[in-house]
């Protein structure tokens, strides 16, 4: 290994501005890796959340905040394979929507009590406690809010112009409850009617207002045929399953993954044709000491594992490097951005481990041609090379 | 007999310095031994009946050095031709050269530019193969064997010095000894003793943490004598080993040859110098790829 770190060093201008072509491609890598990471993990959030229920809102407005009455409730209710059936009300948590946001925005939610009995995606309490069925002007909020709101449990926090207590921490999850404000059913309806224009809250009580509904199939009822049955036999709804969750957001997540990961291949691919390079010159370079290895015993594939150790090495580093200057930014702009509770980035084990794998392979892979050259010499030639 | 033995590990030598008689003696002792060990055993003095066996053992060990008595022609080379095209055009570097090669000998390769006595050389040390003929070490003939065998006869049973030294720059005298050990797998722990001994013997052990750019011509041609030794092997290729040396540093690395030459080890030396060649006990003048004189 001091062998190889030597050849190295030998023309190190060259090796460092190879490694830095590698840390670049990897740091391009990391930064979009761990936008690609936290988007994925919204989205996992999002199909767990959806997998066996049906969501039910206005028709035409599949994730819009155009409400609904309360009143449709019993018409689901009374649909073939529906168990049970919760109003929720939705609205964003800053007055004004952000024209541009990564994942949903920041939100404050509400249900009827009692929807826990049914849910399997359960949120778990970090401090403080849940909401319970009587509370009023009581909250609940995501772990990022923490900092954003400057509120923990026994604080107060204004919401819409609303005052309520902070009650509980949820636990942290990656996902979209960290940026939520759960608060009780009846203060999420005035929050939710008090954002509607005038000429909708002349048309509706605040006590009557839902985004939409939560609904939970019978046991052995597949949700989407649920969904299908819902939107046939209930007028003006649009009903969710979770195959149409995923047909709109699992298709356009995997189109952003492709694209921000190939930005990060396309850096890595400059990165592995300067390592080519720089082992091809360190090869041309070095032709009679490969000559004299062979002469004093060596073999082809001691020549191949030297060449390709070399290349890895400088693989390795240059993915050390990147990975260290990519968690760096990384870091920076999460704690930056953890101030407005929308934080975009995530450097899982996976990405960076993943990352640091695919350095070294990409420099071995980039060291197969020099180094088969390299073994191909014959001795004598190799010997008589200036 | 039996300190006697014990210093010959190394079978090879038993010959070279002239105790072929111990090997025959080896013999008679063997029987008479043999017959001891019977008694002792029988008469249940396991002791006696023990140091017998040992001997007996060790004995037979030197017994078997006969058969290297009988391969006493180390290297022979069978109407060697290594017909080449260069450019569309066969060129016949050598025309069907025949020679042996003795161990314990010094032997000089000499002829003009040209003659094809580095491509003898190259085609005895296995760097390079010939389109006819036969290379035999001892009874086996290396030319018939796989390809990939080759880089291990290298490294355990040959040894090369070249003209311009061929140390590896970035390595210290240390390191470039302990390279052919590397390729031949011995532990680390053994590689650096050996390389020390090997630069203790070219008197080096001053030196051993040295880079080539560090050291003069002379101490680089020793530093490429003890990596040519440090294996054990069996025989040294040189060529032209003092070719970029001066007159002072001729003399000293050819006495380094001849102290080791004396010792047992068998060199084979290409030269264009008279002085060089006048050292060794037989030269060969190849001239248009044959051989023209063998004295």
């Amino acid at each position: 290994m001091l062998e190889i770190i030597k050849n190295m060093w030998r023309r190190k201008t060259r090796t460092i501005l190879t490694v830095a072509g590698i840390a670049i491609g990897i740091f391009a890598l990391i930064v979009m890796g761990s936008i690609a990471e936290k988007l994925n993990l919204l989205v996992s959030g999002g199909t767990n959340y959806y997998k066996d229920k049906v969501i039910v809102t206005a028709k035409g407005n599949t994730f819009s905040l155009t409400p609904m009455l309360l009143s449709k409730k019993p018409e689901i209710e009374k649909v073939q394979g529906v168990q049970a059936v919760f109003g929720e009300t939705y609205a964003t948590l800053s007055s004004d929507l952000k024209a541009v946001s990564f994942g949903p925005p920041a939100s404050i939610v509400s249900e009827q009590y009692g929807a826990s009995k049914y849910e399997s995606f359960q949120t778990n309490i970090a401090r403080g406690r849940k909401l319970n069925e009587n509370d009023r002007g009581k909250a609940v909020i995501g772990s990022d809010l923490v900092k954003k709101l400057n509120a923990d449990v026994g604080k107060n926090i204004t919401l819409h112009g609303m005052k309520f207590q902070v009650v509980g921490v949820y636990e942290k999850t990656f996902t979209t409850p960290d940026t939520s404000v759960a608060v009780p059913f009846a203060d999420g309806q005035q929050i939710m009617y008090k954002d509607q224009p005038e000429i909708i809250r002349k048309s509706i009580e605040p006590s009557q207002i839902v985004y939409g509904f939560v609904v939970y199939p019978d046991k052995g009822t597949n949700p989407d045929t649920l969904a299908t049955r819902i939107e046939k036999d209930v007028n003006d709804v649009t009903a969710i399953g979770p195959k149409a969750f995923s047909d709109q957001v699992t298709s356009s997540v995997g189109i952003f993954n492709s694209m921000i990961y190939g930005i990060a291949v396309i850096s890595l691919l400059i990165g592995t044709l300067s390592i080519v390079n720089t082992m091809t010159m360190s090869i041309s370079e070095r032709v009679r000491e490969i000559g004299v290895k062979k002469a004093v015993g060596a073999k082809n594939r001691n020549i191949m594992t030297e060449y390709l150790t070399e290349a890895g090495v400088i693989g390795f580093i240059g993915g050390l490097i990147g990975l260290g200057l990519g968690a760096l930014l990384v870091n920076v702009l999460n704690s930056a951005m953890q101030q407005t509770g929308d934080t975009i980035f995530l450097l899982t084990p996976r990405l960076a481990i993943g990352a640091l794998i695919f350095s070294i392979i990409i420099g071995v892979i980039a060291g197969i041609y020099p180094a088969s050259h390299a073994v191909r010499l014959s001795i004598v030639k190799s010997l008589r090379e200036e | 007999m039996t300190k006697t033995i014990l210093k010959l590990n190394n079978l090879r030598k038993v010959y070279i310095m002239g105790v072929k008689k111990d090997a025959e003696r080896a013999q008679k002792v063997i029987k008479k031994t043999h017959v001891k060990y019977e008694k002792a055993s029988a008469s249940g003095d396991k002791q006696t009946a023990n140091n017998l066996y040992e001997k007996l053992e060790h004995a037979q060990e030197l017994f078997a050095a006969e058969k290297y008595v009988d391969s006493y022609k180390y290297l022979t080379g069978k109407n060697i031709r290594p017909d080449k095209k260069e450019k569309g055009v066969v060129v016949h570097a050598l025309n069907g050269i025949n020679l042996e090669i003795k161990e314990g000998e010094m032997l000089a390769i000499m002829g003009p530019s040209g003659s094809g006595k580095s491509t003898l050389l190259n085609m005895l040390g296995l760097l390079d193969e010939p389109t006819t003929g036969q290379i035999f070490i001892r009874d086996t003939n290396v030319t018939s064997i796989r390809k990939n065998k080759l880089p291990e006869i290298r490294s355990k049973e040959l040894g090369f010095v070249f003209q311009s030294f061929n140390l590896i720059p970035t390595l210290t005298a240390i390191e470039n000894v302990m390279l052919p050990l590397k390729y031949s797998r011995t532990p680390m722990f053994e590689r650096r003793r050996l390389a020390t001994q090997a630069l203790q013997k070219v008197g080096l052990d001053d030196r051993l943490h040295h880079t080539p750019n560090e050291l003069s011509g002379g101490q680089k041609q020793r530093v490429a004598i003890a990596r040519s030794i440090v294996n054990n092997p069996a025989i040294i290729f040189g060529d032209e080993l003092t070719g970029e040396l001066d007159t002072k540093m001729t003399r000293e690395v050819m006495q380094l040859v001849i102290d080791l030459n004396k010792n047992g080890q068998t060199f084979v030396i290409v030269t264009h110098n008279p002085d060089v060649a006048k050292l060794c006990g037989r030269t060969i003048t190849i001239i248009d790829g044959k051989v023209a004189k063998n004295k």
